[in-house]
């Protein structure tokens, strides 16, 4: 027989007893609240002696919450955040992070980094966002929370920023040299983003094109992108440049950027026998098309976007990657020519005492080294210890050279109008019998030229 | 038309990568009747003790007949150790078992083996020949062909012997093998041990394919190997090859021919398998269960 | 005393438990704790309003999905594009709408397409049903990367602050923009939570359990097999928009191009579905809490090696279903049974969902 209030009283009683449980739980779990109403309050830095209030400052703070332009400077610690794939089918990226936090433990082992006088060590917080852009909004928050740091550094990909980008401008919080050579970055709506010294994707398509109208000018091309933004970009950028040219797209093809079967999408490409192969496409996808064009007998000129600029992939794809351009900002820590290098015995010899288990020929990793470096660079030259005053050094960098492994004849520059800093590269193409990528050409002087060449409707999006 | 062929052996390559997965999963279900979510990192972790060997001056083949070994054991010893105490709980405890074997072992590989990519021997060598313009590659055949052989020791193994009874009747009824003396317990490890060694065998020779080993590896593979198991119908192996290479050929025709789909022609796999499991619910070539009133 | 007193008495005692325990999060919580905290706390609430609406389906219906990310997905695009975006179709304006005018589209949508979802599902059973959801998961991010036209021309919807902030009328202690988006995610765990508990006492509810036992007798004594499954289907479907639409609020935007990400949340609904307690009320609400919370101290246990906190998850995931295979509600129950009480009200049975 159904006892039928008896079971609702049951009903009832279990969940009033789950209800309780688990309000339990979590009081105890996380007992008082630390919910602050106030900003942190933080010492104050060494007073500056220039530039502070002026009016024809690049950055407007007067939206910018009270009170926080100091956060995440106490004492003589500066606390900087990141949020890059440590972990997932991105982990190679986490390379950057042993570069940037070998160049920071060098200069905090070397009495830390002078601002207005004062010397600071800088404390580097990173989380794995696994390059999901929900996992980089929940970490920048996280980070601005919890960790109250003072400025984001190298946050990688071009969604992850654009995800965190409102954030930041609300906040106030510089998004120091994103890890992306996105357009978007030139955005003059979002003042706090600032792209790193990687070659922004118009310039990178453009310098290839100028070497296919002095070799070949009237050439057929065939492309494979990633199915995603990052391929988007590429796609729309070489559509953008060949406009007015005699060089021809014949086929575009796409394949998964979740996954690397390309072989498909290379035959189809290939039985166009089109003159160039254009790749826009990164990690393990680089070589699979090397080795896929190799196999089909197809032996185009190929370009390759920069970010497949790794010592590892090149060697996956082996005697494939043969010829294969690309650009590059930074000097290759594989080529031999560049071993005497200063610079470069200096990274060398620093990562491997604070990160031996890096891979020093690495490109990704000496990246990761400049970027610190050009940071460090930053504050240095920031009249103040304040957030403003740092994002406006950053907006205005005049001739910076002799960064981490910047090329030694390259000069960064950015002003009010050139939001872009990587804009002085090397084209290069790489020897697959001596294993490193060797200059082709003069150095590639496009200082400014971005937002000149890249059409408006891609910039601001 | 050269550039037909070419597209459809690219596919069959394909199929023949997703259906060698497809079999170890077939192989889980017809012995202890789940799906094994963990079936692709248990396969990793197996590819990668091929390469770290390899990198130790193993040669190739030596190195994954160690790694098919180690696997059968590895299998067999999980089987026993962290799926036996759930058995008789409900399939979804079961499943959710799986699914955190599947990011134990992948993050225990990584932690063991590392993160980064690595490039993968094969035992073969690589060679492309172009008959008539068409791309024949050697990895299509060595898959293709080592698949076969799979499959015909598979098929003696299941109809023509003892053993292969047992995981019959041990799948169909346990209760009744156990009263007759079949050892149920260790029925149940030799299957999950066969379906870690395939697992390892379809590992080392796919992921060189795929140039370059990462932690991810296995998960798109995965995705594809569990739609040929449905298309193909979870307790035949012979479903499992057909669908793979069902499955391998319309993705691969889709992505050579059919440019409006672009970007988007996971549609086409995965709508024909809806199709197929309209009409065949229990997939291609599995046995439809009698539902007894 | 007599036994209705009694009675009466308990009843009153779990109203007041249950006032101060809602009181508590809907008022003390918000206010007292970080923007951190309740964020993570909201993210719990969603997670488990998707558990609950995946639970109507599978724990007390049986029919396994592992596709409800792709649904939430659908949720979040909706809410984050006539947020964010203006549109104009067949001389319909509309767009840059606030966050609960939102729901209402939302609801309809992800309703309509679960139940064009459920037809097919009727023919397809078991392990194959799985596995076809799992064709919906991998399908909708590449139909999102497509065909989403969202920030920086990217499949990213992101929302500026003051798309994101609190309405004016809303109260000013909560006004934040963290504690407007958990009071959100509690209003709508409320909400559905009620409508779980009504329907699982209802009619509906029993057909819903009568079909996943077996169809055969249920469709003996009258009950439309079709109409209960499909609309199960849809159902579902409902609640995991809304979740996607409530993730908008705390993550600040909706991303559901990820193949991998979009597997990732099914599979979470459906642990949340299974560590709570198949087919109980309350059970998935405590799911979505324990798989986010345990991932939480997974990741924070080894802040230097995130590699490890998908292991120590998994490895936490075996060991709880070692230990409650009925999930913690369920497992709580059976405890209580064994603590001697005897009670001459049928058990229930649907501790043990049908086989997949």
């Amino acid at each position: 027989m159904i006892d039928r209030r008896a079971s609702r009283a049951i009903g009832m009683r279990r969940g009033v007893a789950t209800a309780l449980v688990v309000a339990v739980a979590l009081v105890g779990a996380a007992c008082g609240g630390n919910r602050s109403t106030a900003k942190p309050s933080t010492s104050s830095p060494a007073v500056s002696t220039a530039g502070s209030g002026s009016s024809a400052s690049l950055i407007d703070t007067s939206n910018c919450p009270p009170n926080t332009d100091t956060t995440g400077v106490s004492g003589d610690t500066i606390t900087i955040g990141t949020s890059v794939a440590e972990s997932g089918t991105y982990a190679p990226f986490s390379a950057i992070l042993d570069g940037e936090q070998a160049y920071i433990d060098y200069t905090n082992a070397n009495g830390g980094v002078t601002v207005a006088g004062k010397k600071y060590k800088i404390n580097l917080v990173a989380k794995d966002d696994q390059y999901v852009a929900s996992q980089t909004v929940n970490n920048v928050n996280s980070l601005l929370n919890d960790n109250h740091v003072f400025a984001l550094l190298d946050v990688v990909g071009t969604k992850n920023n654009l995800a965190i980008r409102n954030l930041v401008n609300t906040q106030c919080v510089p998004d120091l040299y994103a890890a992306s050579g996105a357009t978007q970055w030139g955005n003059h709506q979002y003042p706090w983003l600032i792209g790193s010294e990687l070659v922004p994707y118009p310039l990178e398509v453009r310098r290839f094109v100028d070497y296919l109208e002095q070799t070949k000018p009237d050439a057929t091309i065939a492309v494979l992108r990633a199915n995603d933004d990052f391929g988007q970009s590429y796609a729309d950028t070489l559509t953008q440049m060949v406009k007015g040219t005699k060089l021809k797209i014949v086929q575009t093809q796409q394949y998964d950027s979740a996954g690397s079967q390309v072989t498909t999408q290379v035959n189809s490409l290939a039985s166009t026998k089109a003159d160039v192969f254009f790749l826009g496409a990164t990690l393990l996808a680089c070589p699979a098309a090397l080795t896929a064009a190799q196999n089909a007998g197809w032996h185009p000129i190929i370009y390759m976007s920069g970010t497949c600029v790794s010592k590892v992939l090149f060697s996956i794809a082996g005697a494939a990657a043969n010829g294969v351009f690309s650009v590059t900002p930074l000097l290759d820590p594989a080529a031999p020519v560049n071993a005497s290098n200063p610079a470069m015995q200096l990274y060398r010899a620093q990562v491997a005492k604070y990160k031996p288990k890096a891979d020093l020929d690495d490109g990704i990793v000496g990246y990761g080294w400049t970027t610190g470096a050009l940071f460090v660079k930053t504050l240095e030259s920031s009249p103040s210890l304040t957030r403003s005053a740092v994002m406006e050094t950053a907006r205005t960098l005049k001739d910076v050279s002799g960064v981490g492994l910047e090329i030694p004849a390259a000069k960064w520059n950015t002003s009010a109008n050139d939001w872009f800093v990587g804009e002085t590269f090397q084209f290069i193409k790489y020897d697959a019998n001596a294993k490193h990528t060797d200059p082709v050409g003069s150095l590639t002087n496009d200082d400014g030229q971005t937002a000149k060449l890249t059409p408006s409707e891609l910039i601001n999006q | 038309m050269a550039l037909f062929f070419t597209q459809l052996l690219s596919g069959i390559q394909d199929g023949a990568v997703y259906a060698s997965l497809a079999v170890a999963l077939v192989l889980i279900f017809r012995t202890t009747g789940i799906l094994n979510f963990a079936q692709g990192e248990m396969a990793l972790y197996s590819t990668y003790i091929v390469w770290k060997l390899t990198t130790g001056g193993v040669p190739v083949w030596l190195a994954i007949l160690i790694s098919i070994v180690i696997s059968f054991v590895g299998g067999a010893v999980i089987e026993r150790v962290v799926i036996r105490p759930v058995e008789r709980a409900s399939p979804l405890v079961v499943v959710i078992v799986t699914i955190g074997m599947f990011l134990a072992i992948n993050s225990l590989t990584q932690l063991q083996f590392g993160s980064g990519e690595h490039a993968m021997p094969s035992f073969y060598p690589q060679h492309t020949w172009r008959p008539g313009g068409v791309l024949v590659s050697s990895d299509t055949i060595a898959l293709v062909g080592v698949l076969g052989v799979e499959c015909l020791l598979l098929y003696f193994l299941l109809q023509h012997t003892k053993l292969g009874l047992a995981f019959r009747g041990v799948a169909s009824n346990p209760e009744s093998s156990r009263l007759l003396g079949v050892p149920v317990g260790r029925i149940l490890m030799v299957g999950w041990g066969l379906a870690a060694a395939v697992g390892a065998l379809a590992g080392a020779l796919v992921v060189p394919t795929t140039t370059g080993l990462v932690p991810s590896s296995m998960q798109q593979i995965l995705v594809f190997a569990f739609a040929a198991a449905a298309l193909g119908g979870f307790d035949s192996v012979l479903g499992a090859v057909v669908a793979g290479l069902v499955v391998g050929v319309a993705d691969a025709l889709t992505t050579g021919y059919i440019h409006a789909l672009h970007g988007i022609d996971l549609l086409v796999p995965f709508g024909l398998i809806l199709l197929v499991l309209l009409f065949r619910p229990s997939g291609l070539f599995g046995s439809t269960r009698v539902e007894r009133v | 005393m007599t036994r209705t007193q009694q009675q009466a008495i308990r009843l009153v005692i779990a109203v007041i438990a249950v006032a101060v325990v809602v009181q508590f999060f809907a008022w003390y919580f918000p206010t007292h704790y970080g923007p951190t905290d309740t964020r993570l706390f909201a993210s719990a609430m969603y997670i488990g309003v998707a558990a609950m609406g995946l639970n109507l389906l599978t724990g007390y219906n049986g029919q396994v999905s592992i596709g409800h990310g792709a649904f939430f997905g659908i949720g979040a695009y909706i809410t984050a594009l006539l947020m964010d975006h203006q549109y104009s179709w067949f001389g319909l304006n509309f767009g840059h709408q606030n966050f609960l005018s939102t729901i209402p589209t939302v609801a309809v949508v992800t309703f309509v397409i679960g139940a064009l979802v459920g037809f097919p599902a009727l023919r397809v059973k078991g392990l194959y049903l799985a596995l076809v959801t799992l064709g919906l998961a991998v399908v909708f991010p590449d139909l999102a990367t497509r065909f989403v036209k969202g920030t920086g021309g990217t499949s990213l919807v992101s929302l500026t602050s003051t798309e994101l902030a609190a309405p004016r009328w809303f109260p000013s202690q909560l006004s934040a923009q963290d504690q407007w988006a958990y009071t959100m995610a509690f209003a709508f765990a409320l909400l559905g939570l009620v409508a779980v508990w009504v329907l699982a006492r209802s009619r509906f509810g029993r057909s819903l359990i009568a079909v996943r036992d077996h169809e055969a007798a249920a469709a003996s004594v009258g009950i439309d097999l079709a109409r209960t499954k499909v609309t199960a289907f849809a159902l579902s479907a409902m609640y995991a928009g809304i979740a996607g639409s409530l993730s908008v609020l705390v993550v600040q935007n909706a991303s559901g191009d990820d193949k991998l990400v979009t597997f990732q949340t099914s599979i979470e609904f459906l642990v949340a579905v299974v560590i709570g307690g198949t087919a109980t009320v309350v059970g998935p609400l405590i799911g979505g809490f324990a798989v986010v919370y345990i991932q939480k101290w997974a990741t924070d246990a080894f802040p230097n090696k995130p590699i490890i906190s998908p292991a120590t998850f998994g490895i936490v995931l075996i060991v709880l279903m070692y230990v409650l295979p009925d999930g913690v509600v369920g497992g709580g129950r059976r405890l209580r049974g064994l603590a001697g009480r005897t009670l001459r009200a049928r058990r229930r049975r649907d501790v043990n969902p049908a086989p997949l």
